[in-house]
């Protein structure tokens, strides 16, 4: 059985595991710092874009859009630009951009100066979420460090570059790690998406060229440009998987991109807890089509989930056994949904409400057979007509488990019948 | 957008109609401009669209999903259907989900009738809802505010009317609290809502859930006859709809007019339609006898009036004076100019009531010296000393409009405006120095032109609140304007120096070729200067009646459409004219000051009750419609002026003018330091006036009379907030409410004329000079306001 | 709010291009400050800012860490989405519950503690994961709920 341990060719989590990564020093000795200093005084953009290119870098935030093509939406020629990065990190069962941060601040810094020298923005704004009071403060920390070595504020390593860089902290809404809802909330506003087009790579925060990144895609580039592209691929690509819910080492694991299910599962994660049998998982969050015992081979890529039906979003692996009871898994993650939608559009404000009394109901005993008729054609109504992916989010998981667990929303509901006469 | 993008067009289908529109077009403007109808509840046409609703969607060939008609862009060869069976099912799923929250209550619902919600429910809903669970429930409307009343439950959350405060009027009125499924429309903890403008909010609200508090449950939309008319308030002149029913205005709408109002009006337009209707109205002529007015015929006081004036004009020329104009319409204003002039035979007219002798208002024609549309297009708006949205609030929504599209607002003024979050630069100073900051502006302004670089300010030039940076940046930003409009208010132009300002400020708008607008005068003030209620050859102007009148030299003051007992900024003058004069002849619909002090009261109809014309601060003529029919025997001026006529006979022409002398001298200013305090009378939109009094929910907006005190001067008198204090000064001293703001500046208080109540101008004589003013607290917050004279 | 939270306020705007970016981080100064943002917190954050005190509260009431209501000394957050009710954090809020005797969204009598629910608080691998103030603590057991509070005075 291959262990954690037993991976050595671990490029991203290396930085995490090793011993005291918050200190610049120590991070300076293992080579960091270098990927952004050649970028910085050697590279040009168009080298730097090239290589990510290459390298088949996709967003790790959830929508998985190719790296090097957004950096190409940014117009060259704007006077004024900026690199935001999305460490919102709020979808459910997702903790890696958590686990880079404290685990090797300086990681996600360079990262973000190879970011901001290859597009030309001046200013960063990290965009953290609230809870991660340690992550905040080890990212001060390490900011003021590299400024205090050259590598943040004017003339960056020596070079014509400056990047200046804020942290700045979300204050509790799911909905600011939607890219355009972040954006407003980083304006000081209600974090309520924004129509696109334009997209930010266009205009973005304060209506300027904006790009912005998951944390995860950003302390993926000290590595490609460190390795090469080529190198960096034939690791995998490599990924990091947040594996968690009913196994027994649930963590974050760096794997290939396109490892199985099972691997993931049976292999980094310990396996299920003893005596219990792998009964459903999400493979990217609860917006995501629950995959089942039939599907456990099923390769990990954004290309191979989309063809069985569902997604890799943000890599965020939650496991149920067979103690699961799926009419509470579903009903959770909708009241997820209801008190995290921000309200604007009709059918995610009023859709996740009358699901969540249906299954409220349904929970105490006064179900009725057709509301599982009903809960489909809701989630039918809100497909394709919300506003946001947040929405869109709640119909595929639920009408997957209407399905899938159908016996067990039916037990529901005769068992409530019973009490109910 | 360049002349060229605009003519670039695209054509696309929609429902197999082939549709041609311009670059930029939604496909639901395309669909409009074809004739065919896509439900839509978020989105307004004067705002950008938002997509919140989701109702608009329909279905693009080539497209995986259905789209916002609203949000998407016509393309070139798009096929577009808004009626396929994926389209259908959307929207029957859109309006169930609506539905599922809002009580369903059109019978009892202002809206009913006039309801996109029910309209589209009928035409695109479902047939039964599915919903059996409990629907909200919410204690019944709230009201924020004595205008505006929500329903909670019958909001659709649509965000219209938060758009709106955020995009049209910028005065972030409404907003949407919370989140989710519990978002709420409404204000910070339910207080009351501060606008101008909510009115608009009521109109475009899709459902009944924004309701007028004075308009609710009067009558229903099909019972109203509407009457096209025009505001006459504020002298902007917005179009309005009169809703009628049973001889009663009902309501105001905003009837859309481009050039004006577009789709808007002001609260004062909505609202400002009480006093018509008001139990206290004039209906028969009133006449003095041993002191006292008794009602009287028509023709008895007719025949007074004629009698009186008759011997006047024997007694020689010149020896009438007629004040008064601003609630005139122009048929009105221009019969009793004809009057005067010929039957009367005096050149002494003046519909300037309200200006002082020695300020700049009497030296320049009132107005705006361009159209309103073209003032839109300005890219650098300056303000001295107007107060534009307590002034003419609809001219703001085109400035506002104009700074959304790059345009940059320059504010000189002596505290600070509501707008100030809108300005890129602010240049706050005293009342009594407006006029050097302007002529350091005016300066810097010139320097800025000529080395088109930064410009030599002096701060000794600057007080308070501006320094010479800020001199310097407001001068690049005027210097930098293609379209430079300025526009002086009274506030400047009846200020100490106000004529050196005028002149400054005249000199800054040459150097940049820019516009000076003179944004004085309300109500129908420039029809009465068009149509020659001002001295003739030889006349005297306003301040001048009034002294003469003191003198001796007039037998009679014949006074129509002013109340220049309030109206009057000298509190003596108008009492010791009143005292001079022989016999006083008033039109009035209330017993005002004025009349309550006349020798004859004719009464008169108002302006909704006539037809005619009004014309606005552009110049533009804009038509009255009787909306309702006046009360008793109350006539319209022009009627009345005819009426005399025919009992005067021709005039025998004009002989010379005897020269009066002035009387009252003004007093000298006093030379050296100013006093401590000065008075600032300022404007207000919403007052407790003869008209606006007489409003329901206006004069709550209005509330007591207050005056503003800076901090700093509060903490040195003792003076604390929402208190009462004493107003004093050298003539007479009032009682009013304190508000401790920054809103005014250091060494000076600001306090409101319009309340009839507290007659601030007894406070002030006409004078070159600041006013000192001394204040003191006589009761702390909670006690009950009052107001009081000497 | 006193002369020193405007400051951090004032050098907080000074971070950004538009001042109202700072609204989220100058929400925090004030409620460090004041325990909760009272109308009279809102109007001086709101003065401070130079932002509509309507725009300012709107704001505010989005967010799940404001706090519009007082608080206790220390607020405890239970996360119970979906990893950590499959690791029984449902057990952890009830004994939670019984410790306190206050209900999710209630403050104890002597003002000590205030008990929430949170969502995924992005330590599934600690489920059930529990912060109090800025302290995360992992695999929180229904029997170390009491030693655990204990420490919090
Ligand atoms: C409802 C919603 C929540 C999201 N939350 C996050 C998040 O917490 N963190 C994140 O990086 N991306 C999140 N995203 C994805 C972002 O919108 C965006 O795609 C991402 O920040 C882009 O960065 P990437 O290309 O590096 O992934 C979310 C998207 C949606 C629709
Ligand atoms: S109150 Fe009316 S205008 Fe405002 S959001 Fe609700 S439905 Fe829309
Ligand atoms: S009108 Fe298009 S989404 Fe509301």
């Amino acid at each position: 059985m291959t262990t954690e341990a037993a991976m050595p060719e671990s490029v991203l989590l290396r930085w995490v595991r090793a011993e005291g990564m918050a200190e610049i020093e120590q991070y300076r000795r293992a080579g960091g710092y270098d990927a952004a200093r050649r970028a910085a005084t050697e590279l040009t953009p168009d080298q730097v874009i090239e290589m990510v290119a290459a390298s088949g870098l996709r967003g790790k935030g959830g929508a998985g859009f190719p790296a090097a093509q957004k950096w190409k939406f940014i117009p060259k020629a704007a006077p004024v630009k900026y690199v935001v990065v999305n460490g919102d990190e709020g979808e459910p069962g997702t903790f890696k951009d958590r686990t880079l941060i404290e685990g090797c601040p300086h990681l996600l810094v360079e990262g973000i100066l190879i970011a901001a020298v290859t597009i030309g923005a001046r200013k960063v704004y990290i965009y953290l979420r609230r809870e991660f009071y340690r992550g905040r403060r080890l990212l001060e920390a390490a900011i003021a460090q590299a400024r205090e070595a050259g590598y943040v504020g004017e003339r960056i390593f020596g070079s014509d570059h400056a990047v200046e860089i804020v942290v700045h902290s979300g204050a509790g809404a799911y909905i600011a790690g939607e890219e355009t809802a972040l954006l407003e909330s980083l304006e000081g506003r209600r974090a309520m998406p924004r129509q696109r087009p334009p997209f930010p790579a266009q205009a973005g925060l304060y209506q300027q060229p904006t790009l912005v990144q998951n944390v995860e895609t950003l302390c993926h580039l000290p590595v490609i440009v460190g390795l090469g592209p080529d190198r960096y691929k034939e690791l995998g690509p490599p990924a990091l998987f947040s594996v968690s819910g009913a196994v027994a080492r649930p963590g974050v694991y760096e794997a290939p991109l396109g490892v199985t299910l099972r691997s993931l599962i049976f292999e980094h994660a310990g396996g299920m807890r003893p005596g219990r049998r792998f009964k459903a998982a999400f493979p990217g969050g609860s917006s995501s089509v629950f995959l089942t015992e039939a599907d456990l081979d099923v390769k990990m890529d954004p290309d191979s989930l989309r063809q069985a039906g569902t997604m890799l979003g943000s890599a965020a692996v939650i496991v149920m056994d067979d103690s699961a009871d799926m009419v509470e898994v579903m009903a959770r993650a909708v009241e997820f949904y209801r008190d995290e939608s921000c309200g604007k559009c009709t059918p995610c404000r009023e859709g996740t409400v009358w699901i969540a009394q249906i299954f409220e109901r349904i929970l105490h005993g006064r179900g009725r057979t057709e509301d599982l008729a009903l809960l489909d054609s809701i989630a039918a109504g809100m497909t394709g007509t919300c506003f946001c992916p947040l929405g869109e989010s709640v119909p595929p998981g639920l009408v997957a488990s209407l399905r899938l667990f159908r016996d067990e929303y039916e037990r529901r509901i005769a068992v409530g019948a019973v009490h109910v006469c | 957008m360049s002349a060229e993008a605009r003519r670039a067009l695209v054509t696309l289908v929609i429902d197999g109609r082939e549709v041609t529109v311009p670059q930029g077009a939604t496909v639901y403007q395309a669909a409009r401009s074809t004739g065919i109808d896509i439900p839509i509840f978020c989105y307004h046409d004067r705002m950008p669209p938002l997509g919140a609703c989701r109702m608009c969607l329909v279905e693009v060939q080539k497209m995986p999903k259905l789209q916002t008609a609203c949000t998407l862009e016509a393309s070139e060869g798009m096929v577009v259907s808004t009626t396929s069976p994926a389209v259908r099912a959307a929207q029957e799923s859109i309006l169930e989900l609506l539905l599922i929250n809002h009580p369903l209550d059109c019978p009892i619902c202002d809206k009913g009738g006039e309801c996109p919600l029910q309209d589209q429910t009928f035409r695109y809903g479902p047939g039964r809802s599915r919903f059996v669970e409990a629907k909200r429930d919410y204690a019944k409307p709230i009201s924020l505010g004595p205008l505006l009343a929500l329903d909670r439950e019958r909001c659709i959350l649509c965000w219209r009317c938060v758009r709106f405060g955020e995009i049209i009027a910028g005065d972030d009125a409404l907003k949407g609290f919370v989140r989710g499924f519990t978002s709420e429309i409404g204000t910070p903890l339910g207080l009351p809502v501060e606008s101008k403008f909510i009115g608009n909010t009521i109109a475009i609200c899709p459902v009944g859930a924004l309701t007028s508090r004075i308009y609710r449950f009067r009558a229903r939309p099909w019972d109203n006859e509407p009457v096209a008319s025009t505001c006459a308030h504020c002298g902007v002149g917005c179009s309005v709809w009169l809703d009628v029913r049973g001889g009663e205005i009902l309501r105001a709408r905003a009837r859309e007019e481009p050039e004006v109002n577009d789709v808007w009006l002001c609260d004062l337009g909505f609202f400002g339609h009480g006093y018509v209707a008001a139990g206290d109205r004039l209906t028969t002529p009133l006449v003095r006898r041993e002191g006292r007015l008794y009602e009287a015929s028509w023709d008895e006081a007719l025949g007074l009036v004629a009698e009186r004036l008759r011997s006047a004009r024997e007694r020689g020329p010149g020896r009438v004076a007629f004040l008064g104009g601003r609630r005139l319409s122009n048929e009105d204003a221009s019969a009793a100019g004809r009057f005067f002039r010929d039957v009367v035979g005096t050149p002494h007219l003046d519909h300037r009531v309200d200006a002082p002798p020695d300020g700049a208002s009497l030296g320049v024609s009132w107005g705006l010296r361009s159209s309103l549309d073209e003032l839109g297009r300005g890219d650098v708006f300056v303000l001295v000393g107007c107060d534009i949205t307590e002034e003419y609030p609809v001219l703001w929504l085109r400035i506002k409009a104009a700074i959304d599209r790059g345009a940059s607002l320059v504010i000189v003024h002596a505290g600070r405006l509501e707008i100030r979050r809108h300005a890129r630069c602010e240049l706050l100073d005293r009342h009594d120095r407006l006029a050097p900051l302007v002529s350091a502006l005016a300066a810097a302004v010139s320097g800025a032109v000529g080395a088109g670089s930064g410009a030599a300010a002096r701060d000794d030039l600057v007080g308070e609140g501006a320094t010479g940076d800020d001199l310097a940046a407001a001068a690049r930003v005027i210097a930098s304007g293609e379209r430079v409009h300025v526009l002086l208010g009274r506030l400047a132009l009846d200020g100490p120096a106000g004529r050196d300002l005028l002149r400054s400020a005249d000199g800054l708008t040459r150097r940049v070729n820019g516009t000076l607008h003179i944004a004085r005068g309300r109500g129908n003030d420039f029809g009465a200067q068009r149509f020659g209620l001002l001295p003739g050859e030889g006349g005297m102007d306003a301040p001048g009646i009034l002294r003469g009148a003191a003198a001796g030299a007039l037998d009679l003051l014949y006074v129509a459409g002013s109340d220049p007992a309030t109206a009057v900024t000298d509190g003596a003058a108008w009492e010791s004219a009143r005292g001079g004069v022989g016999f006083l002849v008033v039109h009035e619909a209330f017993l005002s000051a004025t009349a309550q002090a006349a020798d004859v009261v004719l009464p008169v109809l108002v302006l909704p009750e006539k037809d005619g014309t009004i014309t606005n601060l552009e110049g533009r003529t804009l038509t009255l419609r009787a909306a309702v029919k006046g009360p008793g025997q109350a006539r319209a001026d022009r009627e009345i002026f005819d009426l005399l006529t025919a009992r005067m006979g021709v005039a025998h022409g004009h002989g010379t003018v005897a020269r009066i002398e002035p009387v009252a001298e003004p007093t000298a200013a006093r030379g050296g330091a100013s006093p401590p305090l000065i008075l600032v009378i300022a404007d207000r939109l919403f007052t407790q006036g003869s008209m606006t009094g007489r409003c329901r929910g206006l004069t709550d907006l209005a509330g007591t009379a207050h005056c503003l005190v800076h901090p700093a001067d509060a903490a040195r008198t003792g003076v604390t907030d929402l208190g009462l204090v004493e107003l004093a000064t050298e003539h007479a001293s009032v009682i009013v409410q304190a508000r401790v703001s920054d809103a005014t500046l250091p060494g000076q208080v600001l306090v409101h004329r319009g309340y009839d109540g507290v007659p601030v101008h007894a406070l002030v004589r006409w004078s070159p000079a600041p006013v000192g003013v001394e204040i003191w607290p006589i009761a702390p917050p909670g006690a009950p306001p009052g107001g009081g004279t000497p | 709010m006193t002369e020193r939270a405007r400051e951090e306020i004032r050098r907080l705007a000074g971070l950004y291009e538009h001042r109202q970016s700072a609204l989220l981080p100058a929400l925090f100064v004030a409620q460090q400050e004041a325990g909760y943002l009272s109308p009279e917190v809102l109007e001086s954050v709101a003065e401070t800012l130079e932002l509509p005190l309507t725009e300012v509260t709107s704001v505010a009431s989005f967010y799940g860490l404001f706090y519009l209501e007082p608080v206790g000394r220390h607020v405890v957050h239970v996360c119970t989405n979906l990893s950590c009710m499959l690791n029984g954090c449902q057990r952890v809020l009830s004994r939670m519950q019984e410790v306190m005797g206050v209900r999710p969204g209630e403050t104890t009598p002597d003002g000590r503690f205030s008990l929430r629910t949170a969502e995924c608080l992005g330590a599934c691998e600690e489920a059930p994961a529990v912060l109090v103030d800025e302290d995360r603590w992992a695999a929180v057991t229904p029997e170390e709920v009491e030693p655990l509070l204990d420490r919090y005075r």
